[in-house]
Order: C-alpha cells, then structure tokens, then sequence
C-alpha cells in the first residue's frame, strides 16, 4: 500500500458546457489545471496521471432509466466522466493504485434513478454507475458513499435508498436554504435498508469546524462500523467560503483534512462554482492529501473572515450529530414495521423537479418487501415538460442480490405492463443477470442490453 | 550543397548532401575536445569541396550534456518565489535555495507583494557564500513577470557583475520546479556556451562557409548558432532527434514507422506517425532534473551492439555498460554483435573469434555457439520488442482534455519498423517479426542521424496569451507582456498578433523565410463569465513555422517535404 501511487483522471471537458453563461461551463476547471500543471504535482512520484475512458451505455442502462433511452440522455462528456471514475477503480483494484481523483465533469450526484433529463447540473450518475459497476466487475459487495457537496446528493439517495450494501451519507446546507430542498435527517432509507442513509443537513455560515465535529463523530464511526470495501467520496468543493451558490465557510485546508480522515478509495468531482478563488485551491488541496503529500502550504487568497462559529448553530450541529448516531447505533434494533407498515410492499410518491430542464414529475415508487432480498422496485414515473403530452413510463429494477422469487415476480410485473396502454416505454433492468430491456408501445419493439459478459 | 554533423557518445557522423544525394560521408571517433571533433568531421565531408558552396551547415553537441554531466560550470544559487501550494520543502534543488515572499496567480494577480529589504538580505547570504550566478524564479512569472524583474533590478543594482537569469526568459509554460531547473541550467551553462559558440564561428569562417550554421535542437528543429545562445539548454540530447529526422528523410513522405536506432550501448527508440516525429508532451529530465525542454518521444533502451555479455550461474545477461569494442572486432568481451556474427547475420569483426566469444558463454552450460547466440540475440529483441510496446500504450495513454480528443484517440500502430545505426541490420527482422510489421532498413542508414541534422528545418514558435478583462497579453517565449487597447480584441485578432510576433522574432533569427505556411497548433478560448455576464475572454494561441525536414532523400529523387 505504501509505495502505491495516486491516479489521477483530469478531464476539464474544455468544449462541453451546458449552456454559453452557465455556472457549468468550459471555464470551470481551467484555472484548476493551471494551479495543477504550474505546482508541477503531475511531474511528483506519488501522482500518475491516466487518460480518460468513456463508459458504455450499458454501464448506464445498469444504474438508470433514461427516459426514452440512454442515448437521448447523455452526450459524450457524461461518458467520459463516469468512465474516468470506473477506469480508476479498476487500477485501485487491480492493485496499481492506492487511491484516485476523478477530477472530472460534468457532475453526476442530483441524477436519479429515473432520468428525464437535467437536474442540478446533472444528467447520469457518475457514483452510482462506479457502484454498480465495481458490484458488476469486480464482486464487491459493501460500498460507502460520502458526499461532501453543499447540496443534498438526492440522486444518489434515491438509487440506493433501498440498498442495504451500499451506504449513503450526505453533509450539506440545510435544505430549506438551498436546492434541491431535501436531505434532512429523518431520509433514513427504506424499510430493508434502514440508516443506510444518513443525512447531516448543517446550517448556513458554519466552517471547518463543524465539518470536522461531524466527520469525527458521526461519519468516521459509523464508517468503521459499517466496514466498507471500497469508499467514494463525492467530493463537491461548494461548501468553500467563496462558493456563489452556498453559504457555508468550509477552507482548501478543511478540504484537504477531511480527505486525509476519510481516506477514500476514489473522489469524485461534484459540483463547486467558486471557479478561481475555491476550485485551484480546493482541488489542489485534494490531491495532495490523495496522495499523502503536505498540504498545509495551501492557501486561498482570500481568507474566510471571522473565525467564530455561532454557537446556536454549531449546537444544533451536534445535536443532530446525536440523534443521529442514537439512530445508528440502534439501528437492527428499531421495529421497522411500525415505521414503514407491514404490507408486501412499501410505497412512497415523489414530486420532482427539474432545474435545469424545467420539467416536473410525479413518481410512485414501490418496494418489495422480502425477506430474503432488498427486492425488486417498481416506478411508475410521469414527466410534465411544460409542452406536448407528458410522458409516462413504467419501470422495474431487480437488485443485484435479488432471490429468484423476487427475480420472476419483477419479470411478470414488467410484462403485464408491457400489455397496459397507459405507458409509451416500460424498462426492466435485471442487475442480478445484468440484462436491460426497454419497450417502446407505440413502435411495439423491444430493445434488450446484455452488454459484455464478465470478464471481457 | 548542406552539411550535417551528429556527435555521438563513441563516433561522430557526418554527411555532404547535394540536393536529393549524398555526397560524401564521413565517420570519425568522438574526442575529448568536441570542438576538434566538430572540425574533423567537416574537413573529412569537404575534402576537395570549396567552402562557398556549403549553403547551410548543421550540428548538433554534446557540449551542454557534458558540462551538466561533469558539473563543470560555476555555482548557480537560487532565489524561489513560490507563494502558496505545494510545501516548498519538497522541491529539491541542487544548490543553495532561497525562499521569498511574494506570489502571483493564475492570471498573473499579485497576491502577495514582494518585500525588498528580504532580497537585499538574500543577496547578501549569496554573495557571502560565493555566488556570482543566480537564478530568479517566481510561480506564475510566466502569467505575470514583475516580481521576477524588480528582484532581477534590484541585484543588478546591488552587484553590477552578477549574472542573473530570469524565469520567465526561459520557460514560458506552466510549471514552477521546470521552470527553476531550466533556469538554473541556463544559468550555469551560458558563459561556457558562449565560448563554445565563438569557437566554432571562427573556425568556420576560416573554412570559407558563408552559408547558415545552425545548431539541432532534441525536438527536431534547428536554430540559428547566435541564436541558440539564448537558450543553450535545448541543444542537450539532440542525437535521438538527429536520427529521427534523417529516418523521415529516407522514407516516403507521409508514412507512419516504429524507428530502432541500434547503437554501441543503447537503442533508442522513436516514432513517426503521418509523416511527423512524434513530440513528447512533457520536458526532458537533465541529469536526474525536469526540465522544460521539449524534445522527441524518444525511448533510449540501455542495450546495443557494444552491450556487455556475461554468464551469471545457469543465465546469460546483458549489462548495460560498455567495456569496448565487441570481442569478434579485438574486444574484451562477448557482446551481441558476436551473437549476430555467429548467427551470420552481420559481416563485422572476425568469424573465429565471435564463435570463439560464444564459447567462453556456452561452453559451462553444455550450449554450442550457436545456441548461446540465438539465445543472446533474443534477449536483445526481447528488451526492445517489450519498450516499443510500452511507448505505444504511452502514446496512446496520453491524457486528453477535450471531448473530441477523447473520442479522435484512433488506436492505429505503425507497421513498418525502420532500422538505423550500427547494430541494425543483424535485429530489425526479427524485431518487425515480433510486431508483426515490415522491416525497412533504408540506404545510408548508419549516417541517418547526420542526414537527418542536413535536412532539419529551423523551427520557431510563439505562444500568445490575452486576457480581455484585465486588458493585457503576453508573448510566452519573448517574456513580453503588453496591453490590450483594441475593445473588439477577438480571436482572429490573437491570431494576427501572434503570427506578426512569430516574423518579428524570425527576422530577429535571419530566418524570414520560415515564416511561409505558418501551422497553428494551439488554440483555445474561454469566456470568462462572472455572474452570468461574460466579462472577457481568454486567449491561448500558439503558432510555429513548418516543423520537419526540407526535403527527402535517397531513391535517385528529389523530393521536397510538401
């Protein structure tokens, strides 16, 4: 482990941008690369730099349904972002590489299972698909994802909302002062994945110091419980006390700390729109403590202003802390019947918006409750785009560690649908044989993904 | 007619080219005094010739790796301004090092100022201590000179006859530690340069040539011999390119080939894709340094013809040293070429004596000669075959930060594999066979590299930088810094700044007409948006004369490069 390197994939995307003046745009980490080609951290022993791979479609269709399909979804910028952040995990796995940054965009955490189109900056999932994939390729089974972004990673709740494996811990700015509005800390997961998500809304104008409250108490503890094999950090830089989009007062320095005690497998590039006086820094930052290098020289050129914490806030913090590690501790304990009801299946609506795209949609979500497997999903999904017809599309997602029971339901569900006149596409993803399919009503036709078998 | 002179480790090679053919070669041993060395070669190539014919002569020497190698110039001390990042401890320099305050940004922001009364004091510790040469280095001068040139001011004031090299002089692009090596380098090496330079002027006007002298550099192009002493440094490790070049020039325009340069103790490996040398993406390293100077992708494989055979236990290894020549040619020991000579697959040295050098390998082990041979020359491919597959997957491995550069990334492997130099013929075969390519081994190949150093262009380039919002350029490798005053400053107009600066600084070299069929290489563009408003743009232009060879040679014809 020792002499290993830390792999880099740094891809700018310099000709994507979602829109000419969006905060998601080709300027973004160009002031990155010059404070990372100008320190000269590149030319360093313990850094490799790798280029970029473009995921596969069928490395989407694992984790999404894209509504009608993958290819309408995504552009190739989406597939190189993910492919970087599989084709480190490779390396690390094979042994080359003792940790990596995908220092990539676009962003991927507000993407949902469900994909209409973009949301916060977000089409696909970059985490979710490196989860799937390192499930799929590499028969890892516990994963542990911290997202450090100051938005709420609702994408990345809501796919793993019911995944027992995959561990799903988000600190961010109270949802009520920021998008997307969610991640408080009653969002626990569902009923065969309890406190598999954990959620630390903070509130606005709080820095390093609350930040590292909840990384020592909460979120270091509950990971060397949980043991995970492989940690990802969604490592958005918007918390900095620059951000123009959050109100926290996180430090490069506080950045580069939190690194170090998590000590990730992978991070991944989210969100961050301080362009010049946060993202050279904090990237920087980054990198270095990947590495194990001293990061302590870093310094933003402005400082953060008064260092005192509000008290109030700082108590609140740890008052959540609290309850939330009571809920933790407690969590094989707690009677799950009286929280989620006792019917074969658990079922939630969802609104959801879309910000970027301005779409509006409504979803009922269920779960099979099953004693032997996280069981198999159904989503009945309707888009409103504000022009035209809504679409509406019905979906079935069967977990990797699905029974066969739950295997052959799911199926039956997916062609009775198929016979109902009411959805234009109906999907189902079978992540336990890894085969996709998607029906489109009006052109009668099937499309089935098989993608490459294990191995190849 | 034109002139080219290789100065190799062991052997210098030189040729006289009259147009497409080759007029007269020459091969003399490499000497202590390179100068000497330098004069051999060219009074061998002219015999009978008068001097003003030569229309160009062009050299490449040896004689900055050997004073870095030797550490045979004067001390250089250092003074750093690093500001924030990386732990400035990490940088390790071989020399005294100072830190001082003072740091700029991205965008060539002072964020914060300098201290003066801290570089007098500075001055003072290095004068103390001896020094007369120093090195100023700031990070981001390259975006931002102006603490670089106070403190440079401010020492000249103070010590009239110091030396000083400024950073941003000598390396424009990004990266601090290669840029305070390159300083430091030039720094050290530009007096003893100078000599070397004023040496060879006179010498060859003495000769009558009235023609160009140029200099090869390691990235394939040559520059004028005043020239060059602005930036000594980038003479260092021109062999390999030397090669290359004449490689290109004895093959059809616009074909893609794996090149194996076969020498006495190394191999080096090159690769020319659509007709054009391929380029490393990052500087060389100079004596165990990172330095900026660009320079082919070239691959030296520690082995060659010379390569020390021994018999270790039950195995057979080749060192990478030299002990003279091979033991078929009167040398001490066995060496791949009495393997080839065994196998019959080269005609040098003494048959009796390379069975007999396969003997002394075989005999302990129960091998006849030819064994021991077959197993020795496959060893050798062996090593070569494996490093021309690593320098493919490098190629290809190459980062990119564009989409289109991601998704143009074609995976195409050249199929020829051209051998030159001494110990070619005997393993190119064999080597193509591996890689499942054609083996070419063209005429003249073991003067290639002189070739190769006749028919270099000069090459010149000039990377601009504008920055709309603060209302300022820079010319990278003229250190300049100018002001916008156009408000429809656009990127046609980058451009048209960039290609005037790019025949301001050729007629400065004498070479107006290089300027001809200019190339664009580089050119970026960013808005800069702040708060939904674009506020200006960034302009990253880089424009070079035509890199390559002037024209082809050999095969009867006369071919100019199109």
């Amino acid at each position: 482990m020792k002499n290993k390197k830390t792999g880099l994939v740094f891809f700018p995307a310099f000709d994507w941008a979602i829109s000419p003046t969006h905060p998601e745009r080709e300027e973004r980490l160009l002031y990155t690369r010059d404070q990372i080609f100008e320190e000269g951290v590149l030319d360093l022993p313990e850094i490799e730099e790798y280029a970029p791979r473009l995921a596969t479609i069928h490395d989407v269709a694992r984790v999404h349904f894209c509504v009608p399909r993958v290819q309408s979804q995504v552009t190739e910028a989406h597939l190189i972002a993910a492919g970087s952040a599989t084709l480190l995990a490779d390396a690390i796995i094979q042994g080359e590489l003792k940790n990596g940054f995908a220092l990539v965009r676009p962003p991927g955490h507000h993407a949902m299972r469900v994909v209409h189109g973009n949301r916060g900056f977000c089409n696909i999932n970059n985490e979710a698909i490196l989860v799937e994939y390192l499930r799929r390729h590499h028969g890892i089974k516990r994963i542990a994802i911290v997202d450090s972004d100051v938005h709420h990673g609702d994408g990345t709740q809501d796919i793993f909302y019911h995944d027992p494996d995959v561990l799903f811990i988000s600190f961010h700015q109270d949802g009520r002062t920021i998008y997307p509005g969610t991640g408080f800390p009653n969002e626990l997961g569902g009923p065969g994945a309890y406190a598999r998500t954990i959620n630390v809304p903070l509130p606005p104008g709080l820095g390093d110091e609350t930040f590292h409250y909840v990384v020592d108490n909460l979120i270091l503890p509950i990971l060397d419980d949980f043991k995970p094999e492989f940690i990802i950090n969604s490592a958005g830089q918007d918390n900095h006390f620059t951000d123009p989009l959050g109100s926290m007062r996180f430090t490069a320095r506080g950045y580069a700390e939190f690194t170090r005690k998590l000590n990730p497998h992978l991070a991944v590039l989210e969100g961050g729109y301080a362009i010049e006086t946060a993202l050279p820094y904090v990237n920087l930052a980054i990198l270095l403590a990947l590495a194990g290098h001293d990061y302590s020289y870093i310094e933003e050129p402005e400082r953060p202003g008064r260092m005192q914490e509000n008290p109030e806030r700082a108590a609140m913090v740890k008052r959540i802390v609290d309850q939330l590690r009571d809920i933790w501790e407690n969590r094989d304990r707690v009677d799950l019947d009286k929280i989620f009801g006792t019917g074969t299946f658990y079922q939630r609506r969802k609104h959801i918006y879309y910000d970027t795209d301005y779409i509006e949609e409504e979803q009922l979500e269920k779960v099979r409750r099953c004693p032997n497997c996280p069981g198999y999903i159904t989503i009945d999904s309707r888009a409103d785009h504000g022009y035209g017809h809504p679409s509406h599309v019905f979906c079935v997602s069967i977990p990797f560690a699905a029974c066969g029971a739950c295997q052959a339901e799911a199926y039956d569900v997916y062609q009775q649908a198929r016979k109902s006149s009411q959805y234009q596409y109906i999907y189902l993803q079978d992540k336990s044989t890894d085969t996709f399919l998607a029906f489109d009503r009006d052109k009668g036709q099937e499309w089935v993904s098989e993608g490459p078998r294990v191995g190849e | 007619m034109y002139i080219g002179i290789d100065v190799g480790g062991t052997c210098t090679d030189a040729v006289l080219l009259d147009r497409g053919t080759v007029r007269a070669m020459a091969k003399v041993s490499t000497r202590e005094d390179l100068l000497l060395t330098l004069l051999e070669a060219l009074d061998e190539v002219m015999k009978g010739i008068n001097g003003e014919l030569i229309e160009r002569v062009v050299f490449s020497t040896t004689v900055i790796t050997n004073l870095i190698a030797e550490k045979k110039y004067d001390p250089v001390g250092l003074i750093l301004m690093p500001g924030p990042g990386l732990n400035p401890n990490l940088y390790r320099f071989p020399t005294d090092t100072y830190i001082i305050q003072g740091a700029i940004d991205y965008r060539g922001r002072e964020i914060i100022p300098l201290r003066l009364a801290e570089v007098d004091r500075v001055a003072e510790e290095l004068a103390a201590r001896g020094y007369r040469k120093v090195a100023v280095v700031g990070k981001f001068s390259c975006r931002n000179h102006r603490h670089e040139k106070e403190v440079a001011a401010r020492l000249r004031w103070n010590y009239p006859n110091w030396h000083i090299e400024e950073g941003h002089q000598v390396a424009g692009q990004l990266n601090f530690p290669r840029r305070v090596v390159s300083t430091y380098l030039t720094c050290a090496t530009r007096e003893k340069y100078q000599f070397f330079v004023r040496s060879i002027q006179e010498a060859i006007s003495q000769r009558g040539i009235k023609g160009g002298v140029f200099i090869l550099k390691a990235d394939g192009g040559t520059l004028p011999l005043e020239s060059s002493l602005e930036v000594p440094v980038e003479t260092i490790f021109s062999g390999p390119a030397a090669s290359t070049l004449g490689v290109q020039a004895l093959m059809p325009p616009g074909e893609s080939a794996v090149v194996v340069d076969v020498g006495g103790t190394t191999t080096d490996l090159a690769l020319i894709l659509s007709g054009q040398p391929l380029l490393a993406s990052r500087g060389v390293r100079v004596d165990d340094m990172l330095t900026h100077v660009r320079a082919l992708a070239v691959k030296s494989v520690p082995v060659g013809g010379d390569s020390v055979v021994e018999r270790v236990g039950k195995d057979i290894i080749i060192y990478s040293e030299r002990l003279g020549a091979p033991y078929c040619l009167g040398g001490p020991v066995p060496t791949p070429t009495d393997a080839l000579r065994v196998l019959g697959l080269t005609r040098l040295g003494d048959a009796e004596r390379a069975r007999e050098a396969m003997q002394i390998l075989g005999e302990p082990l129960g091998l006849s000669p030819a064994e021991v041979a077959s197993q020795v020359t496959g060893k050798v491919i062996e090593t070569i075959v494996q490093e021309i597959e690593n320098m493919f997957t490098r190629w290809e491995q190459e980062p990119a930060y564009r989409v289109w550069e991601v998704l143009q990334k074609k995976k195409v492997r050249p199929s020829t594999v051209v051998g030159v130099g001494g110990g070619a013929a005997g393993f190119i075969s064999q080597i193509a066979a591996r890689l499942g390519g054609y083996p070419v081994i063209p005429p003249y190949a073991p003067v290639a590299n002189a070739i190769g150093a006749a028919v270099a262009r000069p090459t010149l380039q000039v990377t601009l930088r504008a920055d709309t919002e603060q209302g300022f350029y820079i010319i990278q490798e003229e250190g300049y810094q100018g002001k916008i005053t156009d408000h429809s400053f656009n990127e046609e107009k980058a451009l048209e700044l960039a290609k005037e600066w790019l025949c301001r600084r050729a007629s400065r070299y004498g070479l107006e007409d290089c300027v001809e069929g200019l190339e664009v290489i580089r050119r970026e563009v960013f808005n800069m948006v702040r708060d939904w408003v674009t506020v200006g743009r960034l302009f990253d232009v880089t424009v070079q004369t035509r890199r390559g060879i002037l024209y082809h040679v050999g095969g009867g014809g006369y071919r100019h490069e199109k």
